[in-house]
């Protein structure tokens, strides 16, 4: 099992390797130039070829990579052309955010995704299933800034402001900032709504999934014989049908993840949530290219960590499977 | 029935204790302490505020710096750190002084040193500033003694105080101590060490994309002011979140709302006190009239645009062939001014010349014929614009539909800011674009965006009687001879095109109704020392 993750450890690093280069080259093809925004109407041809040295725009495109990426390794993750401040240091900021968006939209996606599925499986082609499957097809089929537009709309329009609409409240003893501020009840009353927008979509997918391959279990012979041998219904469905059934489920929520990351985006923005989906997005109209680069290396990291995070779950969830 | 009566008579008690209260309230003057709360629609680009671009920073500039003089929303110019000034007889030398009781957020005095030290690093080449062209007719400044301060002119410039006052941020006194110490970077991020003004707000933290929080300078130079405890902005780009956030109150001031969503605002919130003025900001409709001859953006060597270099086709499309009326009413649901003029009705010296280009299908397609273009030939261009703001999109639209009419297609063009910015501004390849780039305070903050031979000069014309006029315009001491100045100024740029407006462009600040004591001035002069909050 260490031997397992070791390796899967050593094979992030190519991977977020191409990706940052992936990234850095897409960006230097882009139309628009940082240096424009940076000097606005002080721009001149001597004041721009300074800034590009001072930033080392001025090197070919591969040199600048190995620039970042030598500064990198020693743990500076560069300064935003536009703003002059750490890359880093602004990522920290704003990664907690986005984590506990990602984790709680997943959690919503699951909290209606499981008994969803499950009743849809077990009561196949009834109105409950029905219900089901049509919930989950509008699911996949309203994109998350609409479902965040109406729920804005109901509930911080509509409904005199019973859930904020905009602006963080940290969870205690997370503040990254020192003005900011802290309390549960006010964490859970910003996240919930953004949460939800982001999770309905995930839901929708998961449903589906898991419908499907609820049904493939319980029809499997195990799960006869378990009813069989007298096992009440609870028992046979939680531990023995939706265990093994969550298997594939839980291989997509790996790659969901990637999904949630571009969710955030739009998200964030419609409930202008300081988190990285708001840094990134802002960072490419901005053509802040450190600030890119610092994005798409946190969001590569949190993508194949968490991939790694689901493989080693398989482990829990179906004792057969061994890592070597 | 008895019962119903006492309870109208209670009713009525407390609603005349309540107007009663307010009433009070009001009489009794600003209360002080509390957090006004406020919204921007877009990110501060970053906060040295010598060099940084955009009204989101200046806004904190004018709060946490000072200048010497401020302009008032009817013109007068009002001592900032400055408590008088005088003009010698021939224009050339502007003497100020300075109040004593003036210092910087680490303590230190704001003296004349100061102000001369700010001067010299905006007009200082190495500092990269946007205010430099403005101080061109700056010739020295000199130290008198720690309280008066001297700038002597190469010749007479009209606009002086304006300038300091309000072309863009206006001047804001840097600490030469803290400048020298620390580093432009330290500046850009907004390290409150690195930016001790002199204003009635310290910065205390700036976090980019999250939010900006100012406190109370207690020794601040005004007796009394500021009256807040705290100012904290936050971004909040969606003008439909900002609208839900506005109406839960959790915001007490919009610093620039989307005029477009201003009457669903006016509903939702009754009392809200939605402030605007006479547009100062020109949406701009400008077609190219030269290229670089060599393809290099900005070269001297030009050579004519291959559609929009004949007046008679900048008539025909950029004059009568756009119903401003028209443009107005779709984009801006009628709240604004179609107009012509360089500058908006908002500006000094405004010239009404919108009878030079008069809604005419038919004079447009005899002037395209004769430049050779009809149904055998068609015209064919253009037209850019960026995804800043969605009134550009609207606008660009409509006047494709406008050009159909006359028989030419325009190919829009959609761009972000940046894209938009190294073609628009950068002299990159484009036909024509719609924007609303600047606020104009006077028609002589222009010339860097319409004179020739200015970096920015929308139409990249080449003609330096523009110049010429703005040099007159500029130097005249005389309002009436000034005036007579714009208005030949005006309709030449207008009849020849190198400039062309569309309309004003609206602005719009919303506040609470509990927010008192702010004073609109447009994007020029945003001041949050008077401002309390009775709640």
């Amino acid at each position: 099992m260490r031997t397992y993750i070791l390796r899967r450890l050593l094979q992030i690093v190519p991977t977020i390797l191409m990706i940052t280069l992936v990234v850095f080259l897409m960006m230097r093809s882009v139309p628009g130039d940082p240096v424009v925004a940076l000097l606005g109407e002080a721009y001149t041809e001597e004041s721009a070829t300074q800034v590009r040295q001072e930033y080392g725009l001025d090197q070919p495109v591969l040199v600048q990579y190995f620039i970042w990426l030598g500064k990198l390794v020693q743990g500076d993750w560069g300064r935003s052309i536009l703003s002059g401040r750490p890359v880093l240091k602004d990522v920290l900021v704003r990664l907690p955010v986005t984590l506990e968006l990602i984790v709680l939209s997943m959690a919503v996606a699951l909290a209606i995704a499981i008994p969803a599925a499950i009743v849809g499986a077990l009561r196949q082609n009834t109105w409950a299933d029905y219900t089901a499957t049509t919930v989950a097809l509008v699911g996949v089929s309203i994109p998350e800034f609409f479902i965040g537009v109406l729920l804005l709309l109901v509930f911080s329009f509509g409904l005199g402001g019973l859930l904020p609409s905009s602006g963080w409240v940290y969870l205690p003893g997370t503040c990254p900032t020192i003005v900011c501020s802290a309390s549960l009840w006010g964490n859970m009353h910003h996240v919930l709504m953004p949460a939800f927008a982001l999770g309905v979509g995930r839901a929708a997918i998961l449903t589906r999934l898991l419908r499907a391959s609820m049904l493939e279990v319980i029809r499997t012979e195990y799960v006869t014989t378990a009813r069989a041998k007298g096992l009440a219904e609870r028992p046979v469905v939680f531990k023995h049908a939706l265990k093994n059934a969550l298997i594939p489920t839980v291989t997509v929520m790996g790659l969901q993840v990637g999904f949630l990351i571009g969710g955030a985006i739009v998200v964030e923005t419609l409930f202008a949530m300081p988190g990285l989906g708001t840094f990134g997005i802002d960072a490419i109209i901005g053509r802040d290219y450190q600030q890119v680069q610092g994005f798409a290396l946190i969001t590569a990291i949190a993508f194949v960590v968490m991939n790694l995070l689901v493989d080693l779950t398989y482990t829990f969830l179906d004792p057969r499977i061994r890592y070597a | 029935m008895r019962s119903r009566r006492l309870l109208l008579v209670l009713l009525t008690a407390l609603f005349g204790l309540a107007t009663v209260s307010s009433d009070v309230a009001q009489a009794q003057g600003p209360k002080r302490g509390g957090t006004l709360r406020v919204s921007y629609g877009n990110d501060i680009a970053n906060l040295d505020f010598h060099t940084a671009s955009g009204y989101e920073m200046m806004w904190v500039a004018m709060n946490v710096g000072c200048g010497l003089v401020n302009i008032t929303p009817d013109g007068k110019f009002v001592g900032d750190a400055a408590e008088s000034w005088s003009m010698s007889p021939d224009g050339l030398l502007y003497t100020f002084k300075l109040r004593k009781n003036v210092l910087f957020h680490d303590g230190t005095k704001m003296d004349a040193a100061a102000v001369k030290f700010s001067i010299d690093r905006l007009m200082n080449p190495e500092t990269k500033s946007a205010m430099r062209p403005f101080y061109g007719p700056v010739q020295s400044v000199e130290v008198v003694d720690p309280h008066t301060v001297q700038v002597r002119l190469k010749h007479p410039y009209a606009f002086f105080l304006h300038m300091l006052a309000g072309y863009r941020t206006g001047l804001v006194i840097y600490h030469p101590g803290a400048t020298q110490k620390h580093t432009l970077q330290d500046r850009q991020q907004g390290k409150p060490e690195a930016l001790p003004g002199c204003g009635p707000f310290r910065l205390v933290e700036w976090v980019k994309g999250s939010h900006l929080v100012m406190d109370r300078f207690d020794k601040y130079f005004v007796p009394g002011r500021p009256h807040l405890d705290r100012v904290m902005i936050r971004t909040i780009k969606d003008p439909v979140t900002e609208m839900a956030a506005f109406k839960a109150g959790e915001i007490d001031f919009i610093a620039s709302f989307s005029p477009e969503h201003v009457d669903t605002l006016k509903a939702q919130n009754p009392r809200a006190q939605i402030m605007t003025g006479k547009e100062t900001t020109p949406m701009v409709f400008q077609m190219k009239v030269t290229v670089p001859k060599d393809g290099k953006p900005h070269s001297k060597d030009r050579a004519p645009h291959p559609i929009f270099h004949d007046i008679r086709v900048r008539k025909a499309v950029g004059c009568f062939g756009i119903d401003r009326k028209e443009i107005v009413k779709i984009a801006f649901k009628g709240q604004a001014t179609p107009w012509v003029g360089m500058n908006p009705p908002g500006t000094l010296d405004t010239v009404d010349v919108n009878h030079l280009c008069p809604y005419d299908q038919a004079k447009a397609k005899a002037l395209l014929a004769e430049a050779g273009y009809g149904p055998s030939k068609p015209l064919t261009f253009e037209l850019m614009t960026s995804t800043e703001k969605s009134v550009f999109n609207v606008i660009a639209t409509v006047i494709k539909e406008q050009m159909a009419r006359i028989g030419v297609t325009a190919n829009i063009r959609l761009v972000d800011k940046v894209t938009w910015m190294n073609h628009a501004l950068e002299d990159g390849p484009f036909d024509a674009h719609v924007e609303d780039l600047l606020s104009l305070l006077t028609l002589d903050s222009n010339p860097f965006l319409s004179a020739a031979g200015a970096r920015w000069n929308q139409s990249r014309h080449t003609d330096t009687k523009i110049n010429d006029y703005y040099a007159r315009y500029a130097r005249e001491l005389d309002p009436a001879k000034r005036k007579a100045v714009a208005k030949e100024l005006v309709e030449y740029a207008a009849d020849k095109l190198y400039w062309n407006t569309i309309s004003g462009s609206p602005f719009y600040m919303v506040a609470q109704p509990w927010v008192k004591g702010y004073t609109y001035n447009a994007e020029f002069e945003v001041h949050w020392d008077p401002v309390w909050l009775d709640k």
